[in-house]
């Protein structure tokens, strides 16, 4: 891989001057909105969910919407991110930051193991391969209840202080809470913007517009698979391991089928292949459901008709329409 | 589920959340100025358990209502913010957390599964809030995740399988075959007919699990049916429930042996109907029939059937409504919601709310209370009277798991 034929498969840059400068700084802009989150949102606890299952589906459009891969085994990189923090907290006791470490180390394992299977397939295949590698992970951790609480779950993965150069945060306040997770959601948003400007990035979205050009540039297509898959387990291991100390439980539902495919909609919702979708696409999702299901139990209907009006009315996702719009 | 279960208290706490979307400010305005008792209430509404979580909202409300109109807390009134777990952990620990941060409640009641009880659990511990759980567990008694702050209001399947287990094993036989859902609530209620039947010389034929979900039994009957048990203990929960007693009755298994199940539940009575659960023997924390007997059933029946249409309260919603009014029984008679003054007098509670003496025990807050053994019926559609009460456990310390087998020292 030469930088030659990297530079070659780069998009083209927008010409409009603040768009471009928003574009150049998107991890900052990101990283504001982030932070000013919790003004807007009436519960600190949906807000932090929202960090996290954003954080998640940012795992996830790396690989479907900046490579094209659709996975469908995502849960399995979040579940096992999870649990390695909750176990490392709850049964060892480690500090916080080991089981962040630990969590990250998971998801790129579990990436690793299922990638290292996974990606010789493509298309509906490599999500069926994905989707099926993901329930036995499910299974084993199912059974596995000496180690993870099994149906009941993993309980007290209590975090109540964070230390941190000599001075100690309540973690039980709601608003400390969400703004230490948002401090490694903001870090995430960097490591993403970097990779994504990176050559490398550059050949990620070279493969997925045209795999046998690239191919032909000399690029190894399969390890560029790898390596995203694995980069996007380490995302989805980050939020895992904050999801475990948000709520302080893991439960099994984590490993579920249907995490898996929260954060395909959460992507198509928000944007795929946009730099912040995934987060507007999670907060859609959390906060309707949140705020429609207060008024009544017929929820799922609402919400339901109000992702087709979505997916009718903006065909890139509710931020990839809008930044299509300004574009133009 | 046609009704409309969301009361003015969730409206308001819905027109709170828009206002608060609209903007910050207007929302700590709107919080300041209630000084209600408030009982955070998240259950699967939801969900395949959102029946019976429904009649919860039902049973909870005529809890609240009943407090209210006999003068709340020196004036305070109580209003329940009721939210959808449903029946996922994750989700019940977001709005667990949401209702203590936020809503800053005084109590929080709920939860209709065993993990999602540990979850809700876990967030009210660390947070200090009172939590009654009205689903029965196992795990919730041990001292690894007790919480000072937490009651476990329902019966759990030590007690229960024991209750029922001692009363079959004597009656029908000591041969037992156990046909099990393949997870916690299936082995916690095995376990507990077994210790019932150990001291009694009772013999394990077979112990065929099956996993959650399932909708074919027809491998596994035979295989039963071939041992010749005396007695086959089906313990599985719901639909799988209906199916597997559906299936039983098909392969005429109660010809042989007779069928008995941990909890017969009235819901799932009354939507499969009389023929599957003919003759079948189970346990209940309640059952609306003991009004005959029990004047405190017979009084919490009428109130429910005046609220409600002329409904009649099922077992699991019941338990919403004791778990609402002891937690507001004890904060009057503590003259104050602080946990600290209403802990000692929920400990020293001796209450009958609804089926007969009860009292929360000392090291693991589990109330101690009285188990029915019942028998369906053969009564046709419509009629909610489909089963005999045929025994009652009464409330002993015995049936439960010690404190020292449970951890606590």
């Amino acid at each position: 891989m030469t930088v030659d034929n990297v530079v070659a498969l780069r998009p083209s840059e927008p010409a409009r001057g603040w768009l471009s400068l928003a574009r150049r700084r998107r991890a900052w802009l990101a990283s504001l909105l982030l932070i000013l989150f919790p003004l807007i949102v009436p519960f600190k606890a949906l807000a932090a969910q929202i960090l996290v299952y954003g954080l998640y589906a940012l795992g996830l459009n790396l690989l479907f919407g900046y490579l094209g891969l659709l996975s469908f085994g995502h849960a399995a990189l979040f579940g096992v991110g999870a649990y390695f923090c909750g176990i490392a907290v709850a049964t060892f006791g480690l500090p916080w930051w080991a089981g962040i470490g630990l969590g990250i180390f998971g998801g790129t394992l579990a990436a690793a193991l299922i990638g290292a299977l996974a990606i010789r397939t493509r298309g509906i295949y490599f999500a069926m391969v994905t989707l099926a590698l993901a329930q036995c992970v499910y299974y084993l951790f199912y059974e596995e209840a000496g180690w993870t609480g099994g149906e009941s779950g993993l309980t007290g993965v209590d975090v109540k202080t964070i230390d941190l150069f000599g001075v100690s945060f309540n973690f039980v306040d709601p608003l400390v809470h969400y703004y230490v997770i948002c401090a490694f959601v903001v870090a995430a948003l960097f490591a993403l913007s970097r990779i994504l400007a990176s050559p490398f990035g550059a050949v990620i979205e070279g493969v997925r517009e045209n795999e046998a050009r690239a191919r032909a540039s000399g690029i190894d297509v399969s390890r560029v698979r790898l390596v995203t898959f694995i980069v996007s387990g380490a995302f989805c291991g980050l939020a895992g391991a904050l999801l475990s100390l948000n709520l302080s439980i893991v439960s099994i539902e984590t490993l579920n089928y249907e995490t898996s495919g929260l954060a395909v909609m959460m992507c198509l919702l928000g944007g795929m292949g946009t730099f912040f979708g995934p987060f507007v696409g999670a907060a859609l999702f959390l906060l309707l459901e949140n705020i429609v299901s207060l008024y009544t139990v017929h929820w799922q209907l609402i919400v339901g008709a109000a992702f087709v009006a979505c997916v009718l009315f903006f065909p890139r996702g509710v931020w990839g329409t809008l930044m299509q719009g300004l574009e133009k | 589920m046609t009704e409309r279960i969301t009361g003015v208290t969730r409206r308001r706490a819905a027109a709170m959340a828009g206002a608060a979307l609209a903007s910050p400010f207007l929302f700590h305005i709107a919080r300041a100025q209630t000084a209600n008792i408030k009982v955070g209430f998240p259950v699967p509404l939801t969900g395949p358990y959102g029946a019976e979580a429904q009649d919860q909202v039902r049973a909870a409300q005529v809890a609240i209502a009943e407090f209210n109109e006999t003068g709340g807390l020196k004036g305070r009134q109580a209003e329940l913010l009721v939210r959808d777990d449903k029946l996922n952990p994750g989700e019940a620990a977001t709005r667990a957390l949401e209702l203590c941060e936020t809503d800053k409640v005084d109590f929080v009641v709920g939860s209709l599964s065993a993990s999602v009880q540990l979850a809700v659990n876990n967030v009210t511990k660390a947070r200090k809030v009172l939590y009654n759980s009205i689903s029965q567990s196992d795990a919730i008694n041990e001292a690894k995740d007790f919480s000072p702050y937490t009651f476990h209001e329902a019966l759990n399947p030590h007690m229960t399988g024991g209750a029922v287990g001692r009363y079959a094993f004597a009656k029908y036989g000591k041969k037992v075959a156990f046909l099990t859902a393949d997870y916690a609530y299936g082995y916690e209620m095995v376990r507990g007919f077994q210790a019932a039947g150990k001291p009694m010389g009772v013999q394990t034929l077979i112990d065929v699990r099956h996993p959650l979900g399932a909708t074919d039994f027809s491998t596994l009957l035979p295989r039963i049916q071939a041992l010749r048990p005396e007695v086959l203990v089906i313990s599985n929960f719901g639909r799988d429930q209906q199916i597997a007693l559906k299936q039983a009755t098909d392969f005429g298994l109660k010809k042989s042996m007779k069928i008995v199940v941990p909890i017969l539940l009235y819901t799932g009575r009354i939507a499969a109907g009389a023929q599957a659960f003919d003759g079948v023997v189970g346990g209940t924390s309640y059952y609306w029939g003991i009004e005959k007997t029990i004047p405190s059933a017979k009084a919490f029946n009428d109130r429910f059937r005046k609220m409600h249409n002329g409904r009649v309260p099922s077992d699991y919603g019941s338990l919403a409504y004791a778990g609402v009014k002891t937690f507001l029984m004890a904060s009057r008679q503590a003259g104050t919601t602080d946990p600290q003054a209403v802990i000692p007098v929920m400990e020293a509670l001796k209450y009958d709310d609804y089926k007969g003496p009860e009292y929360y025990r000392k090291c693991d807050h589990q109330a101690v209370q009285s188990v029915f053994i019942i028998e369906s019926k053969n009564a046709p559609a419509g009629d909610p009277d489909v089963f005999n009460v045929i025994a009652t456990d009464a409330p002993n310390e015995v049936n439960l798991r010690s404190c020292e087998e449970l951890g606590f020292k």
